[in-house]
C-alpha cells in the first residue's frame, strides 16, 4: 500500500508584525534588507520577543484542524549553518520532553479518509536567497533578510494519504481553512509551501523536497510512486533518501545523502519564556473562531434548505460562500446559492477572474428576488447575473438596459400568441387533444420573446384562447 | 576516547576550523570524561526551570521602523550597491 | 579632589556644588591614563565624549534644567555590553571593530540618568573565562599584585573599580562573572536574580543563566546602580514585571533575627585555608549582629561544576553560530570559497577557549549524547533550584566563600581549563538556581590578595540581599588600592 505524509508550511500573511519582532510580516516588494532590525537580522545582543498574534493565529489553525494544544507551550532552537538563516539557528518547536508545540494529534477527514495531524509548529521563515546572474557562473549568492523572521506554520501529517489526489483535495481544504480562518492568505506566492513523503509497499520512505508550487506536489508525488513501484517490481530496494524536485524536468533527483545526516542539535530556547495557554483561552478562541466548513455546508443544508451537494461546492470556497452570505435571504437563498453555483462559478473560477468581478451585494439579491417572484426566468436571470457583475450596475438598470422583464401583461402575450397561432396552424387543431402540442405552442412564444414571457401566464392565455376558438 | 576524528567532526558541527586538533584532545577528552559523572544522576522525569508568563502578556502585533540616526539598518552593516548582504554560494 | 570615593558620596559633592562633573572626569581620565599601561582594565576609552558629556551636565545644573539622578557618575562597562557609537568586541578577534547600532538596555537607562560612560572593559572571551586572561587584548591585571589575576569574567569591571578607574562597572555574570573579579580585587559585585535586570545588548554566551550585575566599591553604590538597571523591559521577554524598589532605601536596617545557612559542601575540601578563616570570621560577624548561623547540606552541588558546564557550553555553542562574517565582523574576502568553508575559515578567530567550549557543546547536545549529558544536567538544575527553595524555606540566606582560592599568577592555570572549571563552584549555585548572590570584600591573605565573602538569597530578595551585605560591610574596615 503508497502512503504518503505531508509537512506544509503556512505563513501567517495576516499579521501586522514578524514572529520576534516588530518588523513588517509583510516583506513582499519592498527593496532588499529594507524590513529588518537587529532582531531579526541576528545581530549580537538581540532578543526575540514573541508576538501574541501569531500564537493566537497558529493556536486558530491548530483547533480546526482538531489538534490538542497543550498548557504549556515552548520553543526551541534548530541549529545548522546556512545563508539565509541570520542566526545560524532557526527558533521552531519541538516535542521533546512531552509536548509543547501549539498543536499535537489531530485528525481532518476528506471524502470519509481520516488524516492524522502529527504535529503543528509555529516557526520563524528564513531569509531569501537571490542568485547573482546565473547561477553556475557566480560564486556568490545575496542574502535578502526582509522575509526572515516573518511566522510561519508547519503541519506535519502521519503517513495517512494513499494517492496523490487524496493530497490535492487535503490542501485544497487546507487553503480554504487558512482562508476562512483569516490567519493567511494561501495564494500569495510563496505563501504555503509543501514537502511530501513517499512509500510505497517493500520500499523505504523517500523525502521530497523543494516542491515549489502547490500544484506540482501531486506531479511529483505520482512520478515518486511510479519510480518506487518500478524499483520494487524490479527487485531493486528503494533507498530512504531525500530527493529534490526539479521543475523544469518533471522528475525527482536524488540530493545529497549528507543532508539527511544533520545533526540539528535542538535546545531550548530559553529566551523565549514558556507560555501559559489557559483552558479558558482556548474556549475563548474556540468562540472566536470562524465557522468551520462543515458547520457552514452543515447551516447551508439545514438552515437554508440548500441541496447537499450545492452546499458542498459553496461552502468551500471562501470567495462565494462569503458572497453568497452577503447577498441572500431566507426566501431566496436557494435561487442566489444556484445562481452563484451554476452561473457565476464557472465563468469566474480563478482568483483573477474572482478579482475582476463588480457586484453589487443588492443587485444579487434583487435578481434572486425576481426569478423567485416570478418576474424573471431562470433563463434571463443568467444573461442579467452576467450583466450585473461585468458592470456593477443595480438589478433595475440592468433589468431596462438589457429589456429582460417578463412579459406577463396579457395584451401582449395574446398579441404574440395570435402570431404563433397563425403560423402553426396544425398545432392549434391538436392542441385540443394532444398536451405536447400545447407545449410545443408554448416554446415557440417563448423564443419569439426571447424567453421573456412568464411560462404560467403564457399557458394559461394559450388554454384560453384555444377553448374560445 | 575523543580523537582527532571526534575534533574535526565536532568542528564542523559548530563550523570552526581547527588548525591544530592535538590542541583540543586531550582536554575535551578530561572536560568530558568529567561530565560523565551525570550520568549517574537518576533521571525519570524533568520539570523545565525555565520562566513562565501567560499568554496575555505577550508581545502586542504592532509594527515599528528600526532605524539608526535616522536610517536603515541595512546601512550599518555589510552589505553590496544594492543593499544585499553577500555569501559565498552554497554546493 | 579625591577621586577615591563612593558614588553616595560624589553625587552630595556635585549636587552641593564642591566640585563639577568636569574636574572629576578629567581627573579619572588622567588617572586611567596614568594607570592602564600597567593594568589594562580599559579595551575602549571614549574620553572626548565623556569630557563634553561632563560639561553638558555643569551646565544642565548651572541653568537648573532637569539632570539624571547619576549627575554625571563616571562608569565603565563591560565589552559585551552594547554602546551604540563605541565598538562592543567581547575581547574577541572575531568582533574587534563591531560597533552595535543600538545601547543595550542596561546602558540607555545609565545614559537617561546621566551616568558617563568612560569606556569599555575588558573580559575573557565572549565571557568564557574566569581570570580575564582568554581576552584577545590580553590579559588584565589585579591591582593588589599586577602580577596576578584579577578574576573573570569581568575582569575590566573588577580592576576599573577597585583602582578608581571609575566609580561603578557593568559586568555580567553567567556562572560567577561578576563575583569572582569582585572577589578578586576587593570591590562589592551583584549578581541579581535572573529576570531582574535586562539582557538586551548583552551579547549572549549562555544565555538561560546570565545576568547584567554592578560592581561598585561599596555596597550602597551597587543599590544605587541596580536601582537604575533593574526593571521589565518589553525587548526581553524574560524579564519580570514586578513593581519598582528602592534597593538604597533602608539599606541599613541590620540583619538582627534572620537565619543564615552555610553551605557545608563549600566550606571543605580544596578551599583554602585563609579563604576558610576569612568567611568564618564573617560568620562570627553576622552572629554579633544578631544573625543565627546553620549548617545547611546541599548535595546537589556534586554535579553543579559538571551541570553548569554542560548547559553553558551547549547555548553557547548555538548563541555564537551567528557569527558567521556575512552582516557584520571583520574583512575577509570571501573569493574562492564556498560557504561552509568560508565560514569555518572566518570562525577559526575565535580563541582557544571559545572554541573549546563550542566543541564542548556540540558535543553534550549530539544525537547520541544528548540524553547522557544535557537532559542530565537540567536534571541537576532542576535539584539545585529545589534543593535551593528548600534551604530558603528555613533560612534568610545562604553564604560560601565567594571563590575557594586566593588570586593567583597569570598563566599559572590557562593551560588546565578543568582545574579553572573547578572554581566556579561556588558561584554558579545562584546561576543555576536564578537567584541574586553578592560578593562583600571580607579580608586579605598574608600576601595580601582579597579575600570575598557571598551571601545568597531568594528570587528577588535583593533588598534584604543588600542589606546583609551592607551590614556585613560595616564590620569591616578594609584599605582600598594605593595609587
Ligand atoms: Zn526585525
Amino acid at each position: 500500500m503508497t502512503k504518503i505524509g505531508l509537512e506544509i508550511h503556512c505563513q501567517l500573511t495576516k499579521l501586522r508584525s514578524k514572529l520576534f519582532c516588530n518588523c513588517r510580516a509583510n516583506y513582499r516588494g519592498l527593496p532588499p534588507n529594507s524590513n529588518i532590525c537587529p532582531v531579526c537580522a541576528g545581530l549580537p545582543g538581540s532578543l526575540p520577543v514573541l508576538n501574541k498574534r501569531a500564537v493566537e493565529k497558529a493556536a486558530m489553525i491548530a483547533l480546526a484542524l482538531g489538534c490538542e494544544i497543550p498548557e504549556r507551550v515552548s520553543f526551541f532552537r534548530k541549529n545548522y549553518f546556512y545563508p539565509d538563516l541570520p542566526k545560524n539557528f532557526q527558533i521552531t518547536q519541538y516535542n521533546a520532553y512531552g509536548p509543547t508545540s501549539i498543536g499535537s494529534e489531530g485528525n481532518v477527514e476528506i471524502e470519509g479518509k481520516v488524516i492524522r495531524m502529527r504535529r503543528i509548529q509555529l516557526e520563524e521563515d528564513p531569509g531569501r536567497l537571490v542568485y547573482e546572474g546565473s547561477s553556475e557562473k557566480t560564486q556568490l549568492t545575496l542574502v535578502d533578510y526582509n522575509r526572515a523572521g516573518t511566522p510561519l506554520v508547519e503541519l506535519v501529517t502521519e503517513p495517512d494519504f494513499e494517492n496523490p489526489r487524496q493530497v490535492r483535495i487535503f490542501l485544497n481544504v487546507l487553503a480554504d481553512l487558512v482562508e476562512n480562518l483569516g490567519v493567511s492568505d494561501p495564494y500569495l506566492d510563496g505563501a504555503m509551501r509543501v514537502d511530501g513523503n513517499v512509500s510505497v509497499e517493500g520500499g523505504n520512505r523517500v523525502e521530497i523536497k523543494n516542491v515549489g508550487s502547490f500544484k506540482d506536489i501531486e506531479k511529483a508525488l505520482n512520478f515518486e510512486i511510479t519510480r518506487q513501484q518500478s524499483l520494487v517490481d524490479r527487485k531493486i530496494p528503494v533507498i530512504a533518501e531525500t530527493r529534490h524536485w526539479d521543475e523544469a524536468r518533471k522528475i525527482t533527483v536524488s540530493a545529497r545523502s549528507k543532508e539527511e545526516e544533520q545533526d540539528y542539535r535542538y535546545l531550548p530556547e530559553s529566551d523565549i519564556p514558556v507560555i501559559i495557554v489557559s483552558r479558558e483561552k482556548i474556549e475563548n478562541l474556540r468562540k472566536q473562531m470562524p465557522e468551520s466548513l462543515a458547520e457552514k455546508k452543515d447551516r447551508y443544508i439545514k438552515k437554508l434548505g440548500i441541496p447537499a451537494q450545492v452546499a458542498e461546492v459553496l461552502s468551500s470556497d471562501k470567495f462565494y460562500s462569503d458572497l453568497f452570505d452577503k447577498t441572500h435571504t431566507e426566501s431566496n437563498a436557494r435561487e442566489v446559492a444556484n445562481l452563484i453555483t451554476t452561473d457565476l462559478m464557472g465563468v469566474a473560477d480563478t482568483r483573477e477572474k474572482k478579482s475582476e468581478l463588480k457586484i453589487d451585494n443588492k443587485a444579487i439579491s434583487d435578481l434572486a428576488d425576481a426569478i423567485v417572484g416570478n418576474k424573471l426566468t431562470r433563463n434571463s436571470g443568467k444573461i442579467a447575473l452576467l450583466e450585473l457583475v461585468k458592470t456593477g450596475k443595480s438589478f433595475s438598470e440592468v433589468i431596462s438596459t438589457l429589456d429582460l422583464s417578463n412579459v406577463s401583461d396579457i395584451a401582449t402575450l395574446e398579441k404574440i400568441i395570435g402570431e404563433v397561432f397563425k403560423e402553426e396552424e396544425k398545432a392549434v387543431i391538436e392542441a385540443n387533444t394532444n398536451p405536447d402540442a400545447v407545449n410545443y405552442i408554448v416554446g415557440r412564444v417563448m423564443r419569439k420573446t426571447k424567453g421573456k414571457a412568464d411560462p404560467s401566464v403564457t399557458l394559461e392565455i394559450i388554454k384560453k384562447m384555444i377553448s374560445i376558438k | 576516547m575523543v580523537d582527532r576524528k571526534e575534533i574535526a567532526h565536532l568542528g564542523d558541527l559548530v563550523k570552526v576550523e581547527i588548525d591544530e586538533p592535538e590542541k583540543y584532545i586531550h582536554q575535551v577528552d578530561e572536560i568530558l570524561k568529567y561530565f560523565e559523572g551525570l550520568d549517574s544522576v537518576e533521571f525519570q522525569s524533568y520539570k523545565s526551570v525555565q520562566k513562565e508568563i501567560s499568554y496575555e502578556d505577550l508581545r502586542e502585533d504592532t509594527c515599528e521602523e528600526f532605524l539608526v540616526d535616522g536610517k536603515p539598518l541595512i546601512e550599518s552593516l555589510k552589505r553590496d550597491q544594492n543593499n544585499f548582504v553577500r555569501a559565498p554560494k552554497m554546493i | 579632589m579625591k577621586i577615591e570615593i563612593s558614588a553616595t558620596e560624589y553625587l552630595s559633592l556635585v549636587r552641593s556644588g564642591s566640585i563639577s562633573v568636569e574636574e572629576f572626569i578629567a581627573k579619572t581620565l588622567d588617572h586611567v591614563h596614568s594607570i592602564e599601561p600597567r593594568l589594562r582594565a580599559y579595551i575602549t576609552l571614549d574620553a572626548d565624549n565623556a569630557l563634553d558629556k561632563a560639561r553638558s551636565i555643569d551646565k544642565k545644573m548651572r541653568t537648573g534644567e532637569k539632570v539624571g539622578s547619576l549627575l554625571g557618575i563616571p562608569v565603565s562597562i563591560k565589552d559585551n555590553i552594547c554602546t551604540a557609537g563605541i565598538r562592543t568586541t567581547c575581547a574577541s578577534r572575531m568582533l574587534e571593530n563591531f560597533v552595535a547600532p543600538y545601547d543595550a538596555t542596561v546602558v540607555s537607562r545609565l545614559r537617561q540618568e546621566d551616568a558617563i560612560i568612560i569606556g569599555k572593559v575588558n573580559l575573557d572571551e565572549f565571557a568564557m573565562g574566569s581570570t580575564t586572561e582568554f581576552s584577545c587584548f590580553g590579559p588584565s591585571r589585579n591591582p593588589w599584585n599586577t602580577d596576578y589575576v584579577p578574576g573573570g569574567s569581568s575582569g575590566g569591571s573588577g580592576v576599573s573599580v577597585s583602582a578608581y578607574e571609575c566609580i561603578i562597572s557593568l559586568g555580567s555574570d553567567t556562572g560567577g562573572s561578576v563575583r569572582s573579579p569582585a572577589s578578586f580585587c576587593s570591590v562589592v559585585g551583584l549578581k541579581p536574580t535572573y529576570g531582574l535586570v535586562s539582557r538586551y545588548g548583552l551579547i549572549s554566551y549562555s544565555n538561560s543563566i546570565e545576568q547584567i550585575g554592578p560592581l561598585g566599591r561599596k555596597v550602597e553604590d551597587v543599590a544605587l546602580a541596580l536601582n537604575v538597571i533593574a526593571g521589565h523591559d518589553l525587548r526581553d521577554g524574560t524579564t519580570s514585571s514586578g513593581a519598582k524598589i528602592d534597593y538604597v532605601a533602608d539599606i541599613g536596617d541590620g540583619i538582627e533575627g534572620k537565619k543564615i545557612g552555610i553551605i557545608k559542601q563549600m566550606m571543605g575540601e580544596g578551599v583554602d585555608g585563609e579563604v576558610i578563616s576569612a568567611t568564618e570570621s564573617a560568620i562570627a560577624r553576622f552572629q554579633e549582629l544578631g544573625a543565627e548561623c546553620v549548617p545547611i547540606s546541599l548535595d546537589a552541588v556534586e554535579h553543579s561544576v559538571a551541570a553548569y558546564y554542560t548547559i553553558a557550553s551547549a547555548e553557547a555553542s548555538s548563541n555564537l553560530a551567528r557569527y558567521d562574517n556575512l552582516r557584520y565582523g571583520y574583512d575577509f574576502a570571501s573569493e574562492g570559497y564556498e560557504f561552509k568553508a568560508y565560514v569555518s575559515k572566518a570562525r577559526s578567530r575565535f580563541g582557544p577557549e571559545v572554541t573549546r567550549r563550542m566543541l564542548l557543546g556540540a558535543f553534550v547536545l549530539s544525537a547520541g549524547y544528548y540524553g547522557k549529558y544535557y537532559l542530565k544536567a537540567q536534571k541537576v538544575r532542576e535539584m539545585i533550584k529545589s534543593q535551593i527553595e528548600n534551604a530558603f524555606n528555613s533560612v534568610d540566606f545562604l553564604v560560601t566563600p565567594t571563590m575557594p582560592i586566593l588570586p593567583f599568577r597569570i598563566g599559572e592555570k590557562i593551560e588546565d581549563p578543568l582545574t579553572l572549571y573547578l572554581l566556579d563552584i561556588n558561584t554558579i549555585t545562584a546561576n543555576l538556581a536564578g537567584i541574586p548572590a553578592i560578593s562583600v570584600p571580607m579580608a586579605f591573605s598574608s600576601s595580601n590578595l582579597p579575600i570575598g565573602i557571598q551571601i545568597l538569597a531568594n528570587s528577588f530578595e535583593e533588598k534584604d540581599l543588600l542589606k546583609a551585605a551592607y551590614a556585613l560591610e560595616q564590620t569591616t574596615n578594609l584599605p582600598g588600592v594605593k595609587i
